[in-house]
């Protein structure tokens, strides 16, 4: 479904991807791992349009993204979370997840003023919709918080909120940038359930970046390991976890040996 | 030939005075990332005072002192007293407001531009003043050479404004306030983490950045040209234009795009037209904004995500 | 009211242990920022407002009100001022879409205002010679400005804040003097210049509008008409804000690069709240040059830039509500500072509003009052031992007020330089005041009551525009440290 291939990504002199290649098949939910600053935030802002390539191309589903503004590579299908969780926080917790069905929605200026009928139904559409996506995480997201502004959110939260927004694009690849971070162990056991069940339930293709290895290995059928944005070992978790350049990599130098 | 030269010569000593404002909106900019919209009207007020120093010394056809000494005294006052007005200004109207919105620091800006502008009009009258140099300095000193003439004027605002910006080159690189303040706006929270007392190295920032403006304001009124209140407007958005042009943030920028700007300015009006020469100047602002949104010696700006 | 909901919800949702606690723990939250927000006493009175009032309730009371006043009132410099409000109105809900919605600095919006009144007294006067129909003129101006604020949107797509602040401000200066300089413009192949504007003349004989052969001869036509377009207007962008576009709007507002990568236009939105915002000013542009029947290049500068812009934040910019409150604020008050009168009993008010509010207690209240007395007293003791002369009283007593206050206090002759330096003791005395311990603020308080009610009395009554600027200036300054959301808007939260 997504297909990158020899994807360089340079900063001036720095150089936060390097000749990158990385697949993901339809129906597959795939890890990255890799220390801080190993480049897997910047692999997402690659795919999602934020940043160009420096060289390299990446496909989805056959067409190019390269060159396309975030916006488009959206509606082409890519939708995502961030790592530092960017909701619109002055916004209501419903409308935060209302505004992402933007793309898929017609009703334009003089519809909305006049309240044209196919305004309305769209509206309503676009509410239920809202509802049903807040839904998804049961009573964690439930309705009295609906009409609250995003920031009364606590922290796991509004990385729900966010994932529920991201859903509202109506996805076919969703990509996670630490979905599990700054939760406590009980709300990370329900993202890695989260993760399942949106596979299950919604269909959709998941690229996740998560440094907790239960979730990584909880959820991932393939886990792809990066290092100063050069791909050091890819295959099923216990190959990657055990993997010397992995293991070195995280503990420096020397560790895989002492191991 | 020497239409062009003399267009040239006047452009430049134009653009002397649009670079020190430029540089003071880059340097508050790379510190503290906010557009200070009352910096027209610092230069406002530095051209007050020196018109009032000058009354104070005599006025222009009897000073008290030798002219060399008095217009020494006005760049001096000048400088110190819009100087400080700037350490006011970012402690009441943007200290405050560090941590708020990005909007609320740019109205409040707009407020003390407001401020500023009617304060003089309270009290100064809407008259216009005049520096009235060709009775103190005399239009025959300067030097000609070809058929190009620089007066006496003309060449002491250039060479002073260029003696300033070496000033503020030596400043910034090096005194420990100008490094720090290199420091502050590479990375603001390092910086902090470093130990530098960011307050002290802002409070240095805005007076240096008013100072210049100060001077530039003498200059103006040097040069010529009326003073009043609302006299700020027109030459605080040219220097931001200049600032812009040569990329906000970087010092040697703002220099270059001051002088640029100047000599555009004073080409158009020389070969075009001198009633639409703000017009031709945005023009080049948004040619250059569009083309080079970094500005011409800006640094790519970094989009985190 | 959260403080029995709170049990009540645990119950309601009381699934596990986990989401019990979860929901407690977010509903704490969602309090403690509340428990920020909510002020006690005068500071909170906004908010009171704001929630005791519900909005249907707020609105139909100003739709009568405004009726009403249509109605029945026949003074014509009322119905003037009511005019002014109307468009008012307009130009704050314009830029309300620009800044308030989509979060865009746009100082340059006066401009389309000014080319919709330019553009409709080009169209309808002598001074080219055109007098086409009102309906093709207005059509012509709002097509006009809606293209124009795309052209000015362009930029706005590479820049934001800051940047498109300046430009469009710019793009404002070179309004004027291209108004001002076109009525002049030689081209190389023509012998004559040509007059365009007329320059800083302004254009005078402007056609009032005349729809089906109904000519707007009365002022009170443009009030119906104002009135029923701000109604209209109301409906359309608070149904706008609610729905796809206003979401949108304010998602770029919050975090333009998360709105991008959830799918918004971010260009194209940006690129609409420009149109839309330039269309509303140009109508209301020619609106008032065929009230007016004649248009001056120097009404649309600055000054009534700051003018709109301080009745959008101060009513809480993107709030309609706000954006009415605001432009009723801006469009009266200076009226009211206009006659002296008025202006003179506002300001007391305002002056023992403000000494409340600092003083807190009665106590400290009566404390500060006798304080100003005394000082009174003093002042005229001292400078009438230092035999200054003094301004005849017939000169400046003004109205009601100043009567009272005559045999108190002592206006020296020389008014311009005594006020001056009370001016400039003033603020000093106020910036010190800020920075300073209670102790010294106490002291401090009642002079700076005495030198205000003196800098009133001996310079500002006399000066209503200036005095009208100086408080706007100070407003916007005051505003945006204490209540940056305005009276009527939501308090914000951002992450930088
Ligand atoms: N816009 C940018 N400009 C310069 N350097 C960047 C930029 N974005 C990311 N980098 C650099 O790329 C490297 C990888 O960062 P990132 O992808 O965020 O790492 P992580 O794997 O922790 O998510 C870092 O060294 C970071 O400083
Ligand atoms: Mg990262």
């Amino acid at each position: 479904m997504l297909k990158l291939s020899n994807v360089t990504m340079e900063f001036g002199a720095l150089r936060s991807i390097s000749e990158l290649d990385l697949t993901v098949n339809e129906g597959e939910i795939v890890s990255v791992i890799g220390p801080n600053g190993a480049g897997k935030t910047t692999l997402f802002n690659v795919i999602t349009g934020i940043y160009t390539p420096t060289s390299g191309s990446v496909e989805l589903e056959g067409k190019s993204l390269v060159g396309l503004d975030p916006a488009r590579v959206n509606h082409a299908g890519v939708a995502r979370t961030f790592q530092n969780v960017r909701l619109f926080l002055n916004m209501s917790v419903i409308e935060n997840v209302m505004s992402a069905t933007y793309g898929h929605t017609r009703a334009g200026l003089f519809a909305s003023a006049l309240a044209l009928p196919k305004s309305r139904k769209e509206e309503k559409a676009v509410r239920a919709k809202a509802e049903e996506l807040l839904s998804f995480f049961g009573s964690r997201l439930t309705g009295y918080r609906w009409d609250q502004p995003a920031y009364s959110l606590s922290y796991a939260n509004r990385r729900r909120l966010e994932i529920a927004r991201a859903l509202a694009t109506e996805p076919k690849l969703l990509l996670l940038d630490e979905p599990a971070a700054g939760m406590n162990p009980k709300e990370t056991q329900e993202i890695t359930q989260v993760v399942e069940r949106l596979r299950a339930e919604k269909g959709l293709t998941i690229l996740i970046i998560e440094h907790d290895m239960h979730v990584v290995e909880g959820v991932s059928d393939r886990v792809v390991a990066l290092d100063h944005g050069v791909k050091i070992a890819e295959g099923n978790f216990d190959h990657v976890a055990t993997h010397p350049d992995v293991v070195e990599a995280y503990l420096g130098r020397g560790a895989a040996d002492r191991k | 030939m020497s239409y062009l030269g003399q267009q040239l010569v006047n452009g430049l000593t134009l653009g002397g005075v649009y670079a020190l404002i430029a540089l003071g909106y880059t340097l508050v900019y790379g510190v503290l990332q906010i557009l200070n919209f009352a910096h027209g009207d610092v230069y406002m007020v530095g051209a007050f005072i020196g018109f009032f120093v000058m009354v104070g010394l005599g006025g222009p056809l009897k000073p008290s002192v030798p002219v060399a000494v008095m217009i020494l005294i006005m760049f001096l006052v000048a400088m110190l007293g819009t100087g400080l007005l700037g350490i006011v200004i970012e402690r009441f109207a943007y200290r405050p407001l560090r941590n708020s919105t990005r909007i609320a620091p740019l109205i409040s800006a707009l407020g003390v531009s407001i401020l500023l502008q009617n304060a003089a009009l309270l009290l100064f009258s809407a008259n216009i003043r005049s520096y009235d140099t060709s009775s103190y300095i005399s239009s025959t000193l300067g030097f000609s050479f070809a058929d190009i003439t620089i007066d006496g004027v003309r060449l002491f605002v250039l060479v002073l404004s260029i003696a300033l910006m070496f000033g503020l080159a030596r400043w910034v690189n090096g005194t420990q306030v100008g490094r720090a303040m290199r420091a502050i706006a590479y990375d603001r929270d390092a910086a902090v983490m470093m130990g530098i007392d960011v307050d002290k190295v802002i409070r240095w920032t805005f007076f240096v950045s008013a100072a210049l403006a100060g001077a530039a304001g003498v200059m103006n009124g040097l040069l010529l040209r009326g003073v009043s209140n609302g006299m700020g407007l027109v030459p605080g958005l040219k220097g931001f234009t200049a600032a812009v042009v040569g990329g906000i943030g970087s010092i040697p920028g703002a220099m270059l795009g001051g002088l640029l700007l100047g000599v555009v300015e004073s080409l158009a009006q020389g070969y075009l037209s001198t009633n639409f020469s703000d017009t031709i100047t945005f023009a080049l602002l948004i040619v250059v904004m569009l083309l080079k949104p970094n500005g011409l010696l800006g640094k790519r700006a970094i989009v985190k995500a | 009211m959260s403080e029995n909901q709170v049990p009540e919800e645990i119950q309601e949702s009381a699934a596990t242990e986990a989401a019990k606690l979860g929901i407690g723990t977010d509903e704490w939250v969602a309090q403690h920022e509340e428990r920020i927000a909510r002020k006690k006493g005068i500071k909170g009175l906004p908010q009171l407002i704001n929630e005791s009032i519900p909005a249907w309730a707020r609105w139909g009371v100003l739709l009568l009100i405004s009726f009403a006043f249509g109605a029945f009132v026949d003074n014509q410099y009322l119905l003037r001022i009511g005019v002014n409000l109307g468009l008012f109105v307009m130009l704050s809900y314009g830029l309300n879409i620009v800044m308030g919605y989509a979060g865009l600095l746009d100082l340059g919006y006066v401009a389309f205002y000014g080319i919709g009144a330019y553009g409709y007294a080009l169209m309808s006067s002598e001074q080219i010679g055109h007098h086409w129909s009102t309906w093709l003129t207005v059509l012509i101006i709002i097509i006009g400005t809606a293209l124009l604020g795309y052209i000015v949107s362009l930029p706005s797509r590479r820049l934001f804040g800051d940047y498109l602040a300046i430009v469009t401000l710019f793009f404002g200066q070179v309004f004027v003097q291209l108004v001002l300089a076109s009525d002049n413009i030689t081209f190389p192949w023509a012998e004559d210049y040509v007059d365009i504007t007329a320059g800083a003349n302004g254009i005078p004989g402007i056609d009032p509008f005349s729809f089906f052969g109904h000519k707007f001869l009365n002022i009170r036509d443009y009030y119906w008409l104002l009135l029923v377009l701000v109604a209209l207007l109301t409906i359309a962008i608070s149904r706008v804000n609610r729905t796809r576009i206003g979401r949108a709007w304010r998602t770029i507002r919050e975090d333009a690069l998360a709105a991008e990568s959830m799918g918004v236009m971010v260009n194209r939105l940006k690129t609409m709240a420009f149109v839309t915002g330039a269309a509303i000013a140009g109508l209301a542009g020619a609106i008032f040059a065929a009230m007016q029947t004649a248009v001056f290049v120097s009404g649309f500068d600055m000054p009534l830039m700051t003018m709109i812009y301080a009745a959008v934040i101060l009513g809480g910019s993107g709030s309609l509500a706000g954006a009415v409150m605001g432009a009723i604020v801006m469009s009266v008050l200076p009226e009211v500072l206009r006659v002296t009168n008025y202006s003179e009993i506002l300001f007391l008010a305002v002056l023992v509003l403000t000494l409340a509010a600092v003083g807190k207690s009665v106590k400290r209240f009566t404390i500060n009052i006798v304080g100003i007395a005394l000082i009174g007293f003093l002042v005229k003791i001292l400078l009438g031992a230092a035999s200054i002369k003094t301004t005849p009283t017939k000169e400046w007593v003004v109205g009601p007020v100043s009567r009272a206050l005559s045999h108190w206090m002592y206006v020296p002759l020389d008014r311009v330089l005594w006020g001056n330096c009370a001016f400039v003791i003033l603020i000093v005395l106020i910036a010190y005041f800020t920075t300073t311990t209670p102790r010294i603020k106490s002291i401090l308080l009642p002079v700076i009551g005495y030198l205000g009610i003196f800098l009133w009395e001996v310079r500002l009554v006399t000066d209503v525009n200036t005095t009208r600027q100086l408080l706007i200036g100070a407003m916007l300054v005051v505003l945006m440290i204490t209540r940056p959301q305005g009276f009527l808007g939501k308090a914000r939260v951002e992450v930088l």
